[in-house]
């Protein structure tokens, strides 16, 4: 994101939405970007509604207020001035809001945001089947960003157990070769609000992932969200919680439910 | 992705709290899904949902968009979401949607076993299923619970941490209301994923227990 320094008038309202906190106030008395920690969410210039005041006009008022010492307290979703511009983008920096904008569509999947469809979809794909387990390691989530670098440091990790990268996920279309993980060279210093790398394998393998996991949460300076899914057998139950709870880890105790309400509905026993 | 996956907080807190949301797949049922995806949203209209909205159009509490305008430009493979407080509701919803057949795949996020319990009531078994395993890493990095109870209501991350402590720190002096407070989070989130009656809730209970009244987990 950009910001206009002949329309900001420095009143802090995008340092507050910014959901990097990478905005701050210049010595000049107008905001400024980091241009390095942003990720191009496009929040900023959405939530902030455009209010159309001439500059010289609000910094006047700013000014007189100032002088008699009163306050005024803004609305959080304004900007006086509409400074707020977004840039034309161009690869690699595109990246950044392919993976942080939800309302921008990724090329790669066909839908909006950085995700792919997990479970969302798996009554009419059979993305997992019986005996399988399906991981998702979103890293930078929640709400402290994630350099591909630190991307690549996780999928490299996880790669000698051979898991199956989903082919349609965002963070596997950038590697170069999915056997080591290893992605791109040229997108290591993009930064993006979160990356979801994803993979399924068979559900005895589950605890032998995150005890990777363990190990390389040691070596990144950000989190990680981490989900485990499987397919249900006709009475419901859920496959996964066993072997997870047996490796010692905790389930929450919300999640996501496919309904199986899709058509027409994939079935096992014809693939 | 896994946007309603991640959301944090008490059973007690969870316990109003469902996301139901529609998904398609290239090929095999999102070409021409425009018709039932609106089907699907005019379903959770009718049951009163506290947010509704598809992440490229945004969600019911942005100011510029009309519900009927919203529902009508939903187009093949819109990811449509609708939040509910009540597994009554939510029943509802789940029983208009069967016999509606729509053949889109459905997804409900929220607590396991109630969820389980309204898929049984509705006569249909779940297909599959997902669990967070909580946040690893530089955890360190991370604000306090109550802030992450907010911001893991949008899981694409767009209500900031800065947001929303600003908000709370609004509502304790009294500046903002707790619904005023919670709309402004609400706005953010695109998708319509939020839950601004839950942060209407939590704020309520900051006002008059103090901020980080949450018990140790």
């Amino acid at each position: 994101m950009e910001i206009d320094k002949e329309k900001c008038v420095g009143c802090g309202n995008c340092h507050v939405v910014c959901t990097m906190g990478v905005i701050s106030l210049g010595d000049d008395g107008r905001s400024v970007v980091n241009q390095d920690e942003c990720v191009e969410c496009g929040t900023c210039h959405r939530v902030l509604v455009n209010e159309g005041y001439r500059p010289w006009f609000v910094r006047a008022v700013r000014k007189v207020l100032g002088v008699l010492k009163l306050g005024y307290l803004a609305d959080a979703d304004l900007c006086p001035t509409g400074a707020l511009t977004p840039p034309d983008l161009t690869m690699p920096r595109l990246l950044r809001a392919q993976f942080s904008n939800p309302t921008v569509v990724h090329p790669g999947t066909g839908v909006p945001g950085r995700g792919t469809d997990e479970i969302k979809s798996n009554d009419v794909t059979g993305r997992l089947r019986s005996g399988e387990a399906g991981l998702v390691v979103e890293v930078g989530r929640p709400g402290t960003g994630a350099w591909f670098r630190d991307v690549e440091k996780v999928a490299m990790a996880l790669a000698p157990l051979r898991p199956h990268f989903e082919e349609l996920n965002p963070v596997t279309l950038l590697m170069t070769d999915t056997r080591t993980g290893r992605m791109r060279p040229d997108i290591m210093n993009e930064k993006v609000l979160s990356a979801i790398i994803e993979f399924k394998t068979e559900l005895d393998k589950v605890p032998a992932f995150l005890a990777v996991l363990e190990e390389v949460q040691k070596q990144i300076d950000t989190v990680l969200s981490v989900g485990v899914a499987s397919r249900c057998p006709a009475d419901g139950t859920i496959p996964h919680e066993a072997v997870v709870a047996g490796a010692g880890y905790k389930l929450s105790p919300n999640g996501k439910t496919n309904l199986g309400l899709g058509r027409p509905l994939f079935r096992e026993a014809a693939s | 992705m896994t946007n309603t996956l991640h959301r944090q907080g008490l059973v007690e807190d969870l316990r109003r709290d469902y996301t139901i949301f529609v998904h398609t797949a290239k090929g095999i049922n999102r070409e021409g899904s425009a018709e039932k995806i609106r089907e699907f949203m005019r379903i959770c209209l009718k049951h009163r949902p506290v947010n509704m909205g598809d992440v490229k159009l945004g969600s019911m509490h942005q100011d510029d968009l009309k519900m009927d305008e919203l529902i009508a430009k939903q187009g093949d493979g819109t990811v449509g979401a609708a939040v509910f407080t009540d597994l009554e509701s939510l029943g509802r919803v789940l029983e208009d949607l069967i016999r509606a057949d729509l053949g889109l795949c459905v997804n409900i996020s929220g607590l396991m076993d109630e969820v389980r319990e309204c898929c049984r009531k509705a006569g249909i078994s779940r297909h599959s299923a997902e669990h967070s395993l909580g946040i690893w890493g530089a955890k360190d990095r991370l604000p306090e619970r109550e802030i992450l109870e907010f911001n893991t209501m949008c899981g694409h991350g767009m209500v900031s941490f800065g947001l929303i402590r600003r908000m709370i720190e609004q509502v304790r002096l009294r500046r903002l209301t707790p619904k005023r407070a919670a709309r402004m989070m609400a706005k953010c989130c695109m998708c319509g994923a939020f839950n601004p009656v839950r942060a209407e809730a939590l704020l309520q209970k900051m006002l008059t227990e103090g901020w980080l009244h949450a018990p140790k987990r």
